[in-house]
């Protein structure tokens, strides 16, 4: 490969790189912005902002809100999945494709009609909309990576182990709790954040199937409709910084694991 | 997890002895818990049986049910049903689609627009990954991936807010247009057909970006070596080689990102303007108003998931064609 090529591709690559963070960047440095109205240049700078939103018992509770949806959510995919997954991975039964593809179906439906069907199936269910058809909806909703990603982990443990603790008298339940449980730890670990995180930045979903009281996506949403100002990029920051912190631990967490299982 | 160091500081103890001295030990050891199991496990089918029968339920009920009860919304007359009255069935939901302009407008405007974007992420992913996956040493590879995920792990609408302060009149771009000489007042970039595009390649990049990367990666550089002994020249081996190995990853990413770019909502509602409404929003109005407009909502829902999923199986079937025929 030339060395032009190489260097035209390398621009390509920071160009992207700036695509990507500018955007972000930007919103935070106008949250220090020291006027009402958004826009460049910001001629003067300010704090107050961004201690607004420590102040602000309403931002406050919505954001003790949204993380109570994430963390409940999580709890039941996690467990879901899990079991799905032990049941998938390395089983062959009559309709296995069959339970596999609707594994991943919630997956793969686009956003809006994914919400809609949540919406009329919770009214069926007889689920008034507010935070516990948040949590079912969000659960839902994140199986199927909680699934794929305990599977791919499964796949890697040799069936001598189990076998090994069946042979020393375990009962199945042993065994699994023994096991299979632990060797799964890393694989679980990974996938609750990432449904931390797929629910913390859900908006369709938590828009349609919300009552009055606003999770964070959706009243930085209604915040907009009415106009920017900089108080929304400094709400919009926090939310950021956690899910960005949270996101690149479970990242470097999950490679760890990788590497010293030797995958 | 205490038990567990237990067992673990007294290896090579006798079975029994060691066995009991753990929670799992004396559990298994327990009457009423033997006897259970001893119940529940007769046999390896009745265990498969306990196994399977919870998964098979969720996934019939949580993941099947709420695409069937839409279905079944959308084929009745009125929901919910109001007292003393039965629902009819109908097929007047999908008719309607048909009569009017301000219907299938918004669903062909999604389709096109989600292919323009799906494609236009391609274009500007594909580089990038190429670059990663061919061009970076290993060590690197790894970090400089990791710098592009960082931003998206943020969510949907904070980054939407972040394309709306940079092409907004008095946003970023505008103010290094006019800084630069080259405009006198700012272009309005927003509420148009284009910041929606910014922002929804924005948000799907990466899901375009990690198929290509892994089916680029897997691509041994032996190959292209082996064409580039044969004689053939830079832009012969990625036409050749290259770029039909990695039909896998582009036909993957651009399923993904076709599927997502359709179910947007916000995301147009806060960069799109009125000539760039889009299906979600078509849909989403019948849930906003009186409960009698569910069925026709549900019908369009419906219209919109199966155009999308075959378009896209259309899509995987062509890509399927063309890998085939190039091995050949």
């Amino acid at each position: 490969m030339t060395r032009g090529t190489r260097i035209f591709l390398s621009c390509i690559y920071w160009a992207f790189v700036l695509y990507v963070f500018v955007p972000l960047i930007l919103m935070v440095v106008m949250g220090f912005k020291d006027s009402k109205f958004i826009g460049f240049p910001i001629r003067s700078w300010t704090l107050d902002w961004y201690l607004g939103v420590f102040e602000d018992a309403e931002v406050v509770s919505v954001f003790v809100y949204s993380v109570a949806i994430a963390v409940f959510s999580t709890l039941i995919s996690v467990i879901v999945g899990t079991w799905i997954a032990v049941l998938l991975e390395g089983r062959k039964f009559w309709g296995r494709a069959a339970v596999f593809g609707l594994t991943i179906l919630p997956a793969l439906v686009p956003g809006i009609i994914s919400a809609i069907a949540f919406r009329i199936y919770a009214r069926l269910l007889g689920i008034e909309p507010g935070m516990f058809a948040i949590i079912w909806a969000h659960a839902v909703h994140n199986v199927p990576f909680v699934a794929l990603v305990v599977m791919a982990r499964l796949s890697t443990l040799p069936k001598s182990q189990t076998e090994a603790a069946r042979d020393l008298g375990a009962d199945p339940l042993v065994a699994f709790m023994r096991i299979t449980l632990p060797y799964l730890v890393p694989a679980i670990m990974g996938a609750s954040i990432f449904c931390l995180l797929l629910s913390f930045d859900d908006f369709v979903r938590s828009f349609f199937l919300g009552s009055y009281e606003p999770t964070l996506p959706v009243l930085i949403f209604a915040m907009l409709r009415s106009g920017m100002s900089p108080e929304i990029n400094a709400i919009a920051t926090v939310a950021l910084v956690l899910t960005a912190v949270l996101g690149v631990w479970a990242e470097r967490y999950m490679r760890r694991m990788n590497k010293e299982t030797g995958r | 997890m205490g038990s567990d160091v237990a067992s673990v500081r007294k290896p090579g103890g006798g079975k029994g002895a060691d066995a009991g001295a753990t929670f799992w030990g004396r559990l298994v050891r327990w009457g009423p818990y033997s006897a259970l199991l001893s119940l529940i496990f007769t046999s390896p089918r009745r265990q498969f049986v306990i196994l399977a029968a919870f998964p098979i339920l969720w996934v019939l009920t949580q993941h099947l049910g709420p695409m069937l009860q839409m279905l079944r919304v959308s084929l009745t007359d009125s929901y919910p049903v109001a007292q003393g009255t039965d629902t009819q069935f109908t097929l007047d939901n999908y008719v309607r689609f048909f009569g009017d302009r301000i219907f299938w407008m918004p669903f062909f405007r999604t389709l096109t627009f989600a292919a323009v974007f799906t494609l236009t992420t391609l274009i500007i992913t594909y580089p990038v990954a190429y670059f990663l996956a061919r061009h970076v040493s290993r060590k690197n590879q790894l970090l400089m991936l990791l710098l592009l995920l960082i931003p998206f792990w943020v969510g949907e609408i904070v980054r939407t807010y972040a394309i709306m302060i940079l092409l907004g009149n008095n946003g970023a771009v505008n103010l290094a247009l006019r800084s630069l000489g080259l405009i006198d007042r700012p272009i309005p970039f927003m509420y148009t057909s284009f910041s929606m595009g910014v922002g929804i390649v924005y948000l799907t990049a990466l899901y375009m970006l990690l198929p290509l990367y892994s089916a680029l990666e897997k691509l041994p550089k032996s190959y292209t070596e082996a064409a580039a002994d044969l004689g053939a020249g830079a832009w012969t081996r990625f036409r050749r080689v290259t770029l039909p190995l990695s039909l896998e990853g582009i036909s993957s990413g651009c399923i993904l990102v076709f599927l997502i770019s359709t179910g947007f909502y916000a995301t147009p509602v806060l960069l799109g303007g009125p000539s760039t409404t889009v299906f979600a929003e078509t849909i989403a109005g019948f849930f906003h108003v009186a409960g009698d407009e569910w069925p026709t909502g549900a019908a369009f829902a419906t219209i919109m998931f199966v155009a999308a999923l075959l378009l896209t199986g259309i899509f995987q079937k062509l890509m399927n064609a063309l890998r085939k025929g190039d091995t050949r």
